[in-house]
């Protein structure tokens, strides 16, 4: 396994696109963080929360590119015909899923967790130089509580990429479904159920239950508390993730 | 060696390979014949388990492709060249695939050299021309150097230079005791490089024989007379109970066909009737066209008469 997840390593860096949505994953919070602290009108009002609130917010965005990252490095690989020379080479299908899923996880992970702190960091500065006291008792237990909750939201975010990669195959339709997904696709869902009489059906949404626990209790009436919202999309992306893994070992590459 | 035993494919309710059996001997190029559509890619796909059949197996020295550990160091496949990302180089692909099967990344400057691409190995695929493509391909292949090599249509885009280099390096890989199972539809090479033939035709076997057996099994073999006397030569052959047929492709001679005698005879009773022979000539269908004569009812995709 680790051979494959070498390998999976290697085609994932030498694909100079993966690295411009990287780039571009990791520029926009801080352009963003940049923004607040040069241009807020009131930095002395500004406290830690509202930085890790701008950081967490812009933090999403990046995780949704991510996940589009994970989905592109799958599916161009039935775009191009490569997955054929890649399950000739690993015969055992789901061995190059999970590698593909390491590497998802591990790369997330430490990207996340690096914009998380330079984001924090850059905003908190820009902030102090102009008045503001952001480093002061308790910043540090609510940045890192927020800190672990992105971060692990954004490793399920890119294995429910990979799930629905492998099941939609086609880069284009996958990507639109991972970025319509918390935007659409969970309220249409909602509104169905709602519809049909279970009007409490959109607070067991999984993406929305977990990202709304992000940045601590979010005021809406969510279902499941952190980290139990977390735990539940988890098993969802899981479930989709197991579904696409037998699904494409039945089928044809 | 490779056995193919009762192979099926069906796509929907489009029968792709039919109760298939054939077997790939080591040491032998074996080349996999057939028209468009009969079935060639679909059966290599399903010898490397890409594709699953409904019913059937192949086995390669006893055991199923998934069976074997780090596949590359025993089987070589080349089911398409363009399966590579254009964004990647030629020598990232090679190291993935080294890196997946254990492989020390030294060999892949040893295949690409073998392929003549060591120059190029650091740009991206995309700027490859189709030949390059090919041998990048034929690169991975080697990549494990393995005892079984599997080539779907290698020699497209090959450059005559190309095309020899390939026949050389497969031969030479056969003699050296490996199993080459080639599909190609370059029949004039196939005739050079193939020491058995595996024909189908809408999925079904058709022959499975010799190279050799095969085009005399299917052709025939004529005798091309040409001669100023040669109505006398004509009347000869038929009063011995042979066929002549007369050609007039030249101005100033003359000829015939004759078939269902030797050389030798047709020269003998020239020599016997007192009739000079500007030309006598044994002329023996190629593989194309026994390939043709054999495949005629199995063609998919037919071309419209060109007159």
């Amino acid at each position: 396994m680790k051979a494959i997840i070498a390998s999976e390593w290697l085609k994932a860096r030498t694909v100079r696109s993966h690295w411009v949505l990287l780039i571009i994953a990791m520029m926009f919070p801080l352009i963003i963080s940049t923004l607040v602290g040069i241009f807020n009108p009131d930095p002395q009002f500004v406290s830690y929360r509202e930085v890790v609130s701008i950081v967490a917010s812009s933090g999403a965005f990046s995780l949704l590119l991510l996940s589009s990252l994970w989905v592109i490095n799958l599916t161009s690989e039935f775009t191009h015909g490569t997955i054929r020379v890649t399950y000739a080479a690993v015969p055992a299908r789901w061995k190059v899923i999970v590698a593909k899923a390491v590497i998802g996880t591990l790369v997330t992970a430490v990207v996340m967790s690096v914009l998380f702190w330079l984001n924090f960091g850059l905003g908190a500065a820009l902030l102090n130089s102009r008045g503001a006291t952001i480093i002061v008792d308790g910043w540090f237990d609510h940045s890192f509580k927020v800190f672990v909750a992105l971060v692990t939201f954004a490793i399920i975010v890119s294995w429910f990429g990979l799930g629905l990669g492998v099941l939609i195959k086609n880069s284009p339709v996958a990507i639109v479904v991972v970025l319509l997904w918390p935007l659409i696709i969970e309220s249409l869902i909602a509104l169905a159920f709602a519809l049909s009489g279970y009007e409490s059906a959109w607070k067991w949404m999984p993406y929305q239950t977990a990202f709304q626990e992000i940045d601590g209790p979010s005021g809406v009436d969510s279902a499941l508390s952190r980290p139990w919202g977390h735990l539940y999309f988890a098993a969802f992306v899981i479930v989709v993730g197991i579904i696409g893994v037998v699904v494409d070992r039945r089928r044809d590459a | 060696m490779i056995t193919v035993e009762g192979l099926s494919k069906r796509f929907g309710n489009t029968v792709a390979i039919d109760d298939l059996h054939f077997s790939v001997q080591p040491g032998r190029v074996t080349g996999f014949l057939g028209p468009n559509g009969s079935g060639k890619s679909t059966t290599l796909r399903c010898m490397v388990d890409l594709d699953h059949p409904q019913s059937g197996n192949v086995t390669f020295s006893g055991k199923h492709y998934r069976q074997i550990e780090d596949p590359i160091r025993t089987i070589g496949v080349l089911l398409d060249a363009s399966y590579v990302h254009p964004g990647r180089s030629a020598r990232h692909h090679l190291e993935y695939l080294a890196v997946s099967n254990h492989l020390d990344r030294q060999r892949v400057n040893e295949v690409l050299a073998l392929v003549g691409l060591t120059d190029v190995a650091h740009r991206r695929v995309k700027t490859f021309s189709l030949g390059m493509k090919q041998r990048l391909g034929l690169a991975a292949t080697m990549l494990g150097d393995p005892e079984v090599i599997i080539l779907d249509e290698p020699a497209n885009g090959l450059d005559p230079e190309g095309i020899r280099w390939m026949r050389d390096m497969l031969q030479y890989l056969a003699g050296q005791g490996r199993a080459v199972l080639v599909s190609s539809h370059q029949l004039s090479e196939m005739a050079l490089m193939a020491e058995d033939l595996v024909v189908i035709g809408r999925g079904r076997l058709i022959a499975h024989e010799s190279a050799a057996d095969f085009i005399a099994r299917h052709t025939t073999t004529r005798i091309r007379v040409r001669s100023p006397q040669i109505g006398v030569i004509v009347r000869a052959v038929q009063e011995r109970g042979g066929d002549a047929s007369m050609l007039s492709e030249t101005a100033d001679t003359d000829g015939a066909l004759v078939t269902g005698m030797s050389m030798i005879d047709v020269g003998e009773l020239a020599h016997g009737n007192k009739a000079v022979v500007h030309e006598l000539l044994e002329v023996t269908d190629s593989l194309e066209d026994a390939f043709l004569a054999v495949t005629r009812e199995d063609q998919e995709y037919r071309s419209g008469s060109s007159s």
